[in-house]
């Protein structure tokens, strides 16, 4: 449909917000962030807070900006939605190009006008359902080698490598292929490994981290709905965090109530399981805090029926009063609607002294808030295993200074060999790495 | 006010008798939608309902505009009163079921109760306005497919 046509909506949409009660957020990320944020009373709406920048790209020679004391470089461009971004033994580093699988049904007359103005922001550009690796060359224009390393895959995300075998989490199975360092290629079929809960996808995207030890996946699942309006039974094995088998493939649930957890790490002092997890929406511009948490084996985190521990939702009309009383309160806040999609612990990395220790999070910004918040790479110092202060931005400048367009939104992170950090950026489909400005 | 009212526009009157039912069909069903949803939290009604409002309002756009027309315009120099008020609780439905189309698109239990009572509201002026005209039309001795 035409993008006159989309506009139009959205400025009816405007109208519609301005008139329904529809408000702005009065709380800055910051100021929700940490132990315990103060979390307003939820409203309904006729029309939530909402606020789409156009995606744009980014200019020739334009880039994100970064903290005092650090470079950014772009390392790979022209890619097909990049997501998440994975380094290998010898440095070489994947990127796995993709989106949703579009199995979502349109049900209801709200979605059919809801997907048209999010995708105006260029997050929902086609995916390239392949993974590329990109390895250190001396290319003219800085950018790395290109190498497509496995192709037709199915919305992949997560990756990972266990001895000679790469684990790629699909958006309905874990496959698994066999790797051989140096590899630029790989062509073999992949084993399904691991079936994954694999309908409707609302949220399609599958993190994925293996045990130090390797003989575990824990696979990150997100929920099928915001707040179950696609029905209960379709939340089956949903917002949760599992756990795969890896000699006998079997799973089990192993933390659930985590509406969409999209980035698994371990803690490096505590080699504690962390997570990072979208909040719901549309019951305010400053509900529901997103949020960095460990997780408990056999925990409970609230979704769908309550949030931040025992705050009901009034919208899931089904009551498990016997789940809420147990539902834990996450360990920290990071800001209501800054959608975190990457998660990156690093105890040391080529970034300056105060970037050591603690983690990384990027933040690739939401539709449901206004003005807009996320779409910035932050920091979080950790002291003894536990975030302490308040996120520091690392990379921002990922939109423009009057809101109304968009560059490029961060998405997964990792550090290459080098210790530089790494960002897929999926707007702008690009991979920026960010270093010390004397590195 | 005449006596006999002027001929009407064959097209105008064939495009209403068509289309104007239909809307006030599809509230209908919304309102019995909603309440069952209300009563039993099970998502296809409430999506049923949200679908019903929305093609509801669509289906009312054309036949709205004819009634608007005649009444106020063409045929203004005999527009009664009853069809006056007609137009005025069709309007005020509308009205209704436009905010309630918006309070439809909020996710799971939030559309409850509001949405159920702006069907309510949709429904009670639409059918004082089809009972009205029904007198009416009984008064003035006519058939009912008149």
């Amino acid at each position: 449909m035409s993008n006159t046509f989309v506009r139009s909506v959205l400025a009816l949409l405007w109208v519609a917000a301005s008139v329904g009660c529809s408000e702005k957020a009065s709380l800055e990320p910051a100021q929700q962030s940490g132990n315990a944020p103060p979390l307003p009373i939820a409203q309904d709406f006729l029309v939530p807070p909402m606020q789409v920048p156009i995606g744009v790209g980014w200019a020739q020679g334009q880039s994100p900006k970064v903290a005092p004391g650090l470079k950014i470089e772009k390392i790979a461009s022209g890619l097909m939605h990049p997501r998440q971004v994975y380094v290998l033994p010898n440095g070489d580093v994947l990127v796995a190009e993709s989106n949703g699988p579009g199995t979502e049904p349109i049900t209801t007359p709200k979605q059919l006008i809801a997907n048209k103005v999010k995708n105006l922001s260029g997050k929902g550009g086609k995916g390239g359902n392949r993974i590329t690796l990109l390895r250190k060359g001396d290319t003219a224009s800085g950018e790395w080698e290109k190498h497509v390393f496995i192709d037709h895959l199915h919305s992949p995300f997560g990756m990972q490598l266990i001895g000679e075998s790469l684990y790629v989490a699909n958006t309905d199975a874990i496959v698994k292929f066999p790797y051989h360092l140096g590899d630029t290629q790989i062509t073999e079929p992949g084993v399904e490994f691991a079936d994954l809960p694999g309908a409707v996808n609302h949220h399609w995207t599958k993190a994925l981290l293996a045990s130090p030890d390797g003989s575990k996946l824990y696979v990150g699942v997100g929920s099928n709905s915001n707040i179950t309006e696609n029905g209960l039974e379709v939340e089956y094995r949903r917002a949760v965090v599992l756990e795969v088998d890896v000699a006998t493939r079997g799973s089990r649930i192993y933390a659930s109530g985590i509406r969409n957890p999209t980035g698994l790490q371990w803690e490096p002092q505590t080699g504690k399981l962390w997570v990072i997890a979208n909040e719901r929406d549309e019951i305010g511009a400053d509900l529901v805090p997103d949020y960095l948490t460990a997780v408990q084996d056999g925990g409970f985190y609230g979704w769908p029926y309550s949030y931040y521990g025992q705050i009901l939702d009034r919208r899931v009309e089904a009551k498990r009063p016997d789940l809420v009383a147990k539902a834990i309160v996450p360990d920290y806040a990071i800001g209501s609607h800054v959608a975190p999609l990457g998660l990156w612990f690093s105890e040391k990395n080529a970034l300056p002294e105060k970037f050591q220790g603690g983690a990384f999070i990027s933040e690739h910004g939401s539709w449901d808030r206004s003005p807009l918040s996320g779409y910035e790479v932050v920091h979080v110092a950790f002291q003894q295993g536990k975030p302490v202060g308040k996120p520091e931005t690392v990379v921002s400048g990922f939109y423009s200074a009057d809101e109304k367009k968009l560059f490029g939104a961060p998405v997964g992170l990792t550090q290459d060999k080098d210790g530089a950090l790494l960002i897929a950026d999926d707007v702008g489909n690009t991979v920026w790495r960010v270093t010390a400005e004397s590195h | 006010m005449s006596l006999r009212p002027e001929p009407r526009s064959i097209v105008a009157e064939s495009l209403y008798g068509l289309l104007n039912p239909i809307p006030f069909g599809c509230f209908v069903a919304a309102l019995i939608f909603d309440i069952i949803y209300s009563e039993t939290a099970v998502m296809l009604w409430d999506k049923g309902a949200a679908w019903l409002i929305v093609f509801g309002l669509l289906f009312a756009v054309v036949p709205r505009l004819v009634n608007l027309t005649q009444v106020w315009v063409t045929s203004r120099g005999s527009a009664t009163r009853t069809d006056k008020l007609d137009f005025w609780l069709n309007l005020f439905a509308i009205v209704l079921a436009i905010v309630n189309a918006f309070v439809h698109s909020r996710d799971a239990y939030a559309v409850m109760p509001t949405g159920m009572w702006l069907s309510v509201c949709t429904v009670i002026p639409l059918s004082i306005a089809n009972i009205m005209v029904a007198v009416k039309r009984a008064a003035r001795g006519g058939y009912v497919n008149e």
